[in-house]
């Protein structure tokens, strides 16, 4: 077993013409909380979505878990199991109940039985503080409540790698807290995560490290004391004294 | 005898008398209607699945079958199958051949409000089902294919509708269904005006219980978004 969940070497991606992402190198420790900040633009949310194959990339190479999920006739869906996806519009199944929503990929993918998987989809929900609201459709739920519902429900393929896209930016300011605070009792159990943020607190306080993604190139990345006190690129001066007001 | 005004006289008595045949050449226009659209929903799923099937060839197909039946009319389509294909060796009863033409007719336009309503669900619902490890077509058979299901009825209801009523084209073979009917009728009666109208309340009826069948399916599986 490699040491590292996820390993990324030279990633190119383009839109076209548009250099998106430019040469990228980042790799994620077991255990580790990376946030990736930087504007608008950047190419966060693309970097993710390579990341579990959403997006092809032009050039490079990622590694899952030691599998190389860039190479021809990789089995992505295999590979996706372990990697958990959070979006920013919590796309839960509007035609599900959380509790369906829950189970519905340990029963088709790792064919568990319906017993099973609802016992582990209450624990899940508890642990989101939404057991109560188990037979609620997404209709009925707040987008905090909604995105606590999409984590257990990425939970429950019991994921080595939880990846996090902009998982409070469409949330009213008030479900925020809780959403976050789910979040971080993760990252206290030792789960993996990549969070692309602008949570600028959340990512200090939680973090491991911050990487600092500027027009499709990392160019800042270190510990958040580092990166939020003593950033030593100009660009990452730049957007913090724009995001940060202390 | 009724009249109303001093020269238009009509005579529902003839379309009382004909009740009972004209019942009988709407029982024959359901029951083609229902098989072709039997036929054409079984033709149009497969085919607005095809269109969004990851395999080029297979949209391809799809899309020419589309395209070629909906630039062509469908009582041409009727004489090609019922009258063209005797000339390959291939005779058919007319009623038949009317549900195969009008099969393969609704087929098509179905297959569009199939891809129509598969494209109409957000990417992002793909994109989650994928990301739990779902294969594609895990994705669009428990995710996809539900929420498209619900926005595919109200079309599918106003295609039904207009199966019903293309169906009269069926007449020009010899079938004798609700149109036939009425036209027999009226050769022997010469009561045009009451006849037609006769024949177009049974239509109506026909359509209106359509229209509140798919009304009450959809009520039935609606779900708030």
């Amino acid at each position: 077993m490699s040491e590292w969940v996820v390993e990324v070497r030279n990633l190119n991606k383009y839109f076209g013409r548009h250099h998106v992402l430019k040469d990228i190198t980042l790799r994620v420790r077991f255990g580790e909380v990376v946030s990736i900040i930087g504007a608008s633009g950047s190419g966060k949310s693309t970097l993710l979505r390579c990341l579990n194959g959403l997006e092809p990339i032009q050039s490079g190479e990622i590694f899952i878990d030691g599998v190389c999920i860039t190479a021809n006739g990789v089995n992505l869906s295999k590979v996706r199991q372990s990697i958990g996806m959070i979006f920013q519009s919590f796309n839960l199944f509007p035609h599900m109940t959380a509790l369906e929503n829950v189970t519905l990929a340990p029963r088709k993918v790792k064919r568990m039985p319906r017993a099973e998987a609802e016992r582990i989809a209450l624990e899940l929900l508890r642990k989101v503080g939404l057991e109560e609201k188990a037979h609620a459709y997404p209709a009925q739920l707040s987008g905090g409540q909604k995105q606590r519902v999409a984590i257990a429900r990425s939970l429950a393929m019991n994921p080595k790698v939880m990846m996090f896209d902009e998982p409070t930016s469409a949330l009213d300011p008030e479900t925020v807290k809780d959403v976050l605070d789910v979040m971080k009792e993760l990252a206290r159990e030792g789960m993996t995560m990549i969070v692309v943020t602008h949570e600028m607190g959340f990512a200090r306080e939680v973090s491991d490290r911050v990487v600092h993604l500027d027009d499709g190139r990392i160019v800042e990345e270190g510990p958040p004391e580092e990166i939020f006190y003593r950033p030593k690129h100009p660009r990452t001066r730049e957007f913090l004294s724009k995001v940060i007001n202390i | 005898m009724e009249s109303w005004g001093s020269n238009v006289h009509f005579d529902f008595s003839a379309l009382y008398k004909a009740l009972p045949s004209l019942l009988v050449g709407a029982t024959v226009t359901l029951r083609i209607t229902s098989l072709s659209i039997a036929l054409g929903l079984g033709i149009g799923i497969v085919a607005g699945l095809a269109r969004v099937w990851p395999n080029t060839i297979l949209r391809t197909v799809a899309g020419a079958y589309i395209e070629l039946v909906r630039g062509t009319p469908l009582l041409v389509q009727i004489f090609l199958v019922y009258f063209g294909l005797p000339a390959l060796g291939l005779n058919l009863d007319p009623f038949v051949a009317g549900v195969i033409a009008m099969g393969i007719n609704s087929g098509a336009y179905v297959g569009e409000i199939v891809r129509g309503g598969i494209e109409s669900i957000a990417r992002g619902q793909m994109e989650a089902a994928l990301s739990l490890g779902m294969t594609w077509h895990q994705a669009m058979y428990y995710v996809i294919l539900p929420q498209a299901f619900v926005r595919i009825l109200p079309p599918l209801g106003n295609e039904f509708i207009a199966l019903l009523k293309d169906s009269s084209l069926v007449s020009t073979i010899a079938i004798a269904e609700l149109t036939r009917t009425g036209q027999i009728i009226i050769t022997r009666t010469f009561k045009s005006f009451e006849i037609w109208s006769g024949v177009a309340l049974f239509y109506f009826a026909m359509t209106y219980l359509i229209s509140r069948i798919v009304r009450f399916s959809e009520e039935r599986l609606r779900y708030s978004e």
